[in-house]
């Protein structure tokens, strides 16, 4: 028997479908499930050629499936090379693929959520927003171009260094070179966080003190100014950021204490956004 | 200001794709259109005014910088904040007659866009919901072998979750709620307390989204230094923001060319014991 291999078109189909399909169709219980099938069944298609042969092969990827699903492209090209070795009758089994697939599915996670989503699309919004200011719509442009190519082709290339190395594609993400780029990538978003900070946030106080002929002898703002500027939007991101993570607070919560702050600080005369019609 | 038919059917539409789950995919869908900076873009040509889009999208942003959804819990919907909440806020600033410009235009912004994307939540827990219908004609189907069937569940049944929690929503509210802007002007003067809360805690509700991203990053009270150091740039030295990526950048190599030297000389080390034994 001849060895089977995937054709290029079986696997860029895989490709395309989990790349579009892996959350269209989410629930609480079966998150990327169904993404995962989809994506899996050319694959099974073409290398099995019973019914039967390929129900029990789908049957594999039934299991519940959830992780960061841009990173995470990398589990399924490594699940397509591992199918692909249990085709042609290596000792890999059903059981086997999904205890790989479990036990990736956290770390990679943790790994795509800080790394992707609190990393890198905040440093590309970051230089976005910086773009965009004053209402250009360049920022937004940079936005959907950079962000696009680098995720086509970047989870693109991960699909296919699962496929070609197996669990070897493993160690390219939380191997020791992979942590030291990681920390240096998220080093560089924190910067630019607080950058984005310093330009966006804008908390001001109103709060005046008069002497008895109603001189004003005290301009809070001003005074806070000369210590550091935008010294309240720095303590309110700390503030925030004390009640989230040392309280544990969600960040609903933390948003409807803000709104009770505003109405007590509109009252005393600390907050006025000087409005008008 | 008047938001027409077509102009909310555009919003719905844009509403199902951009949504988490969304129907235009994860990575074009919920990232690239569900994000306030592309979806003022987006709204703002649809109403034929980009440039408030883009100031009202940008300053919604800031509080939805790192929009994490650890294991499927959502604090805010994407789909409700950029396609119900941008032609809100838009309609609200034109009504109220606020210069677009200005930082009341960004705080009435923000603060409708904070109270649509939490309410909006109810939006996605109900397209979940609603997707577990699909999911069990999808079980059936493996059941009987009949695997063409997964395409049309994972990727087409879904729009009838959407039609009805993300289409109808979105067009509805955007239909309406532009003409609730001159009840809202009546009823609440901008002079009062109410509205006073409103455009501070707009103010306010930015460093809810950075925060939300220092506390995956700042693990330690130290790590705050870094984000200080990013903070006084912008604050105290005037670098605008892609000076601030470019000098991060260069930080950020160091710091690998560092830890790459750590590494090499562990590495080395290991091998001269390696040597010894033998």
């Amino acid at each position: 028997m001849a060895e089977k291999k995937i054709s290029k078109k079986a696997l860029s189909k895989s490709f395309r479908n989990w790349f579009y399909g892996n959350l269209t169709c989410f629930s609480q219980e079966h998150m990327q499930t169904f993404g995962y099938l989809c994506a899996m069944l050319p694959i099974v298609e073409e290398l099995y050629d019973t019914k039967e042969e390929q129900k029990d092969a789908m049957e594999t990827y039934t299991a519940f499936f959830n992780t960061e699903p841009q990173i995470g492209t990398i589990v399924v090209g490594m699940t397509a090379g591992l199918e692909e070795a249990k085709a042609n009758g290596e000792n890999i089994d059903g059981e086997m693929i999904n205890g790989i697939r479990a036990g990736l599915m956290g770390p990679l996670a943790g790994i795509g959520d800080s790394l992707i989503v609190g990393t890198l699309i905040p440093i590309l919004l970051g230089i976005g927003l910086g773009l965009s200011t004053g209402g250009s719509p360049l920022g937004a442009i940079f936005y959907i171009i950079v962000w696009n190519l680098l995720m086509v082709f970047g989870m693109r290339w991960v699909y296919y260094k699962g496929y070609d190395l197996g669990g070897k594609a493993v160690e390219m993400i939380v191997g020791d070179k992979a942590n030291a780029i990681r920390e240096s990538v998220i080093m560089l978003g924190t910067i630019v966080i607080g950058a984005v900070a310093a330009t966006w946030i804008n908390i001001t106080t109103s709060f005046q003190m008069f002497n008895s002929k109603g001189g004003v002898i005290l301009k809070l703002q001003n005074t806070l100014n000369g210590v550091y500027p935008k010294l309240l939007s720095a303590l309110f991101v700390v503030f925030a950021w004390w009640l989230m993570s040392k309280k544990k607070i969600s960040p609903t919560i933390v948003m409807l204490i803000f709104l009770v702050i505003a109405f007590v600080g509109v009252l005393i005369g600390f907050f006025n956004p000087g409005l008008s019609y | 200001m008047e938001i027409s038919w077509i102009q909310a059917i555009l919003f719905g539409l844009f509403a199902c794709l951009a949504s988490m789950p969304g129907l235009g995919g994860t990575t074009f869908g919920n990232y690239t259109l569900g994000r306030p900076l592309v979806g003022g873009l987006i709204v703002g040509i649809i109403l034929g005014d980009i440039r408030t889009g883009i100031i009202v999208g940008a300053a919604i942003q800031v509080v939805y910088i790192a929009l994490v959804t650890p294991g499927g819990t959502v604090s805010a919907d994407v789909r409700a904040i950029t396609y119900i909440g941008i032609p809100l806020s838009i309609a609200a600033i034109k009504g109220l007659g606020i210069d677009a410009g200005s930082a009341q235009a960004a705080q009435i912004a923000t603060a409708l866009g904070a109270a649509v994307g939490t309410l909006g939540t109810v939006l996605f827990y109900g397209t979940a919901t609603i997707n577990l219908a699909w999911q069990h004609i999808g079980w059936k189907a493996v059941e009987k072998g009949d695997f063409h069937k997964l395409y049309l569940v994972d990727m087409g049944l879904p729009w009838i979750s959407h039609i009805i929690c993300s289409f109808i929503p979105a067009l509805i509210i955007t239909k309406m709620g532009a003409s609730m802007v001159d009840t809202m002007k009546v009823a609440l003067p901008m002079n009062g307390i109410a509205m006073k809360t409103l455009f501070t805690v707009g103010s306010l509700l930015p460093a809810v989204g950075v925060a939300i991203l220092l506390k995956q990053v700042v693990l330690k009270v130290t790590d705050f230094i870094t984000f200080f150091f990013g903070f006084t740039l912008a604050a105290a030295m005037g670098v605008n923001l892609i000076g601030a990526a470019i000098i991060g950048g260069f930080f950020a190599i160091i710091n690998y060319k560092i830890k790459m030297l750590q590494l090499n000389k562990t590495a080395a080390a290991g091998n001269n014991n390696d040597e010894e034994d033998i």
